[in-house]
């Protein structure tokens, strides 16, 4: 199984539509079904009457979780093509406290007002309008904030990275402090609310039967503590790539460009082709090569480019660009070639070229002129002076880079439609 | 045909239905390598309307200009929109087969109908801006990057529910 499938290329977008619409329904109907059509039941969330909220969107987000730890982990599904939305912390710590504010006043968010809407709840329909009012006018001003609104980015993150820690280790912990809040959450309903639980659909109520939630937390408990000893995800969904054919497909020699054929493209000033990094935001705000454009692999998607174009990819060592092109080619983009050797070859061959017996003194006078003008430093002859990779990387202001404003930006500067929310 | 209930039908245990709901998110992400939303559609549907009645304005405003895309196609053609359609689809299946179908208003019993009204309509706008600002709502952010350890979620979720219970005590009577 390779998931995600659409990333694939396993359909395209007109079926995914339909998908889209499936989806839709399912979480229309759970939601429904948790009552989350009533902005009352899901108001009482915020006076510990009833705490359905917490624990319908707690129980998701682990299933979830785990589901999806799982499947990377043991090579069902590439965790790395998931998209992750990129973190900006101070707005979504504001858009997070207007959210709530908006969620006690309105008594929905976004999703559930639709299912309000939908089965007569006339303070539902408002919400919505209101919620397209509020669009409209906030439209009007965006142009004025939108600074603000890209503040303390902090690229495509997950707590594991930020933390430093193992991602089993932090599924593991956050399946343990949901299941813990349940039993609070329960224990508040009881004192607050007065609420007798029923012991059918409880986690703590007496007696002590087996009953299908408590199978449920037992379920999750045990894929969370799978996580504790399982290691990466990221890591195990590299061997879902049908790793074989990649290496005949990607090996054949048409379809990579040598480092510095590309060098001699930038220096020559042509526009006929896209050169992407598929490094993380930060890697490629630190170093790329000039004109790249930052498309980070998780946020490959068939609209990045036309079909026509063409397409350099290049990430550190080339394993990602490997990746990147197999889906591009599997998406039927026409040319799609990689980087030789990846970053690592350009470091090499164009930034700080070394002289060896077989080059003749011309052809290297040369490669030392390309290599000042990308900002790097020839190696001097047989010296047993630092390896490339020991030198810093030249600063990002390079001759050849066009003086655009956005030019150091770690931001994907893709035409894209967001994915997100 | 009298024995046929036609009352409300009650909801569903919290846990299970998270469980479906954590198995529509899962089936979201092998399937296409995201997540759920809602209020992105929204914004779509919205930029395409003003781009229908003012495209000179739509195109320079970098808001919606956004969610046009590169004109290719109609940008309602697009995986949220169709999304979310399930969703008031989805919502309507489920009212129906319960028996929760009815026009009415939904407030605690301290409050009258026009200000519950008022409420709302502030709330839903509230609620657009935040979404905007903090990069998708409770679909998009908390449930999705929830799911995926995502940094930004993680924080987002804490401020929603931070931003709720601060000012709680001052809504009481709209909902206990």
């Amino acid at each position: 199984m390779n998931a995600p499938f659409y990333k694939f290329g396993l359909f395209g977008d007109e079926a995914s539509f339909i998908l889209a619409f499936a989806i839709g329904i399912g979480f229309g109907f759970f939601l429904e079904r948790a009552g989350f059509g009533s902005g009352r039941k899901l108001a009482a969330q915020f006076y510990l009457r009833d705490l359905s909220v917490l624990k319908v969107m707690f129980t998701a987000i682990i299933t979830a979780m785990t589901g999806v730890y799982l499947l990377s982990r043991f090579g069902m599904m590439d965790l790395s093509l998931v998209y992750l939305v990129p973190t900006f912390l101070v707005p979504q710590v504001v858009g997070g406290l207007l959210l709530g504010v908006g969620f006690v006043v309105g008594g929905y968010c976004p999703g559930t007002s639709c299912v309000s809407a939908v089965t007569g709840r006339i303070d539902g329909m408002v919400y919505l309008v209101g919620m397209i009012a509020g669009l409209l006018g906030f439209a009007e001003v965006y142009p004025y904030v939108q600074s603000y609104a890209q503040m303390t980015p902090m690229g495509q993150i997950t707590l594991a990275k930020l933390f430093n820690l193992p991602y089993g280790l932090l599924v593991f912990a956050v399946v343990l402090m949901a299941l813990g809040a349940f039993m609070a959450a329960e224990w508040a309903e009881k004192k607050v609310g007065g609420k007798e639980p029923d012991p059918e659909g409880s986690l703590i109520a007496r007696p002590w039967h087996v009953t299908p939630v408590r199978i449920l937390a037992m379920g999750l408990l045990a894929a969370g503590f799978v996580a504790l000893f399982a290691g990466d995800p990221y890591r195990g969904s590299h061997v879902t790539m049908d790793t074989r054919d990649l290496a005949i497909r990607a090996g054949k020699g048409a379809d990579s460009v040598q480092a510095r054929q590309v060098a001699d493209w930038i220096i020559q000033g042509r526009n006929d082709f896209r050169l992407i990094d598929l490094r993380g935001g930060t890697d490629f705000a630190a170093y790329h090569i000039p004109t790249a454009q930052n498309v980070p692999l998780a946020s490959l998607s068939p609209d990045f480019a036309a079909h026509n174009e063409t397409i350099i990819l290049y990430s550190d060592d080339g394993t990602e660009a490997a990746k990147a092109w197999f889906l591009l080619d599997a998406q039927g983009f026409k040319s799609v070639y990689l980087l030789d050797g990846g970053l690592r070859a350009w470091q090499d061959a164009v930034l700080f070229p070394k002289k060896s017996a077989e080059t003749d003194t011309a052809a290297f006078e040369r490669q030392v002129q390309v290599a000042r003008f990308f900002g790097g430093t020839p190696q001097a002859d047989g010296a047993a002076g630092p390896t490339a990779t020991a030198v810093p990387l030249p600063k990002l202001a390079l001759p050849a880079q066009p003086a655009g404003p956005d030019a150091n930006s770690s931001k994907p500067q893709s035409k894209k439609k967001k994915e997100g929310c | 045909m009298n024995s046929v209930d036609r009352s409300a039908k009650p909801y569903w245990n919290p846990y299970l239905s998270g469980f479906g709901l954590g198995l529509v998110l899962l089936a979201s992400f092998v399937i296409m390598g995201r997540g759920l939303g809602a209020s992105g559609a929204f914004t779509t549907a919205i930029a395409t309307a003003v781009h229908r009645v003012a495209p000179a304005h739509a195109e320079n405003n970098a808001f919606y200009a956004e969610y046009l895309g590169d004109g290719s196609r109609s940008p309602l053609k697009d995986w949220l929109v169709f999304e979310v359609l399930g969703v008031f689809v989805g919502g309507f299946i489920s009212g129906v087969l319960a028996n929760r179908l009815k026009l009415t208003v939904e407030k605690g019993p301290r409050i009258g109908t026009p200000w519950r009204l008022v409420f709302a309509f502030i709330g839903g706008a509230l609620m657009g801006i935040g979404a905007k600002i903090a990069l998708g709502c409770t679909s998009g952010q908390a449930l999705t990057g929830g799911s995926l350890l995502n940094v930004g979620s993680w924080a987002f979720m804490l401020s929603v529910f931070g931003g709720a219970y601060a000012l709680a005590y001052f809504f009481r009577k709209q909902w206990i």
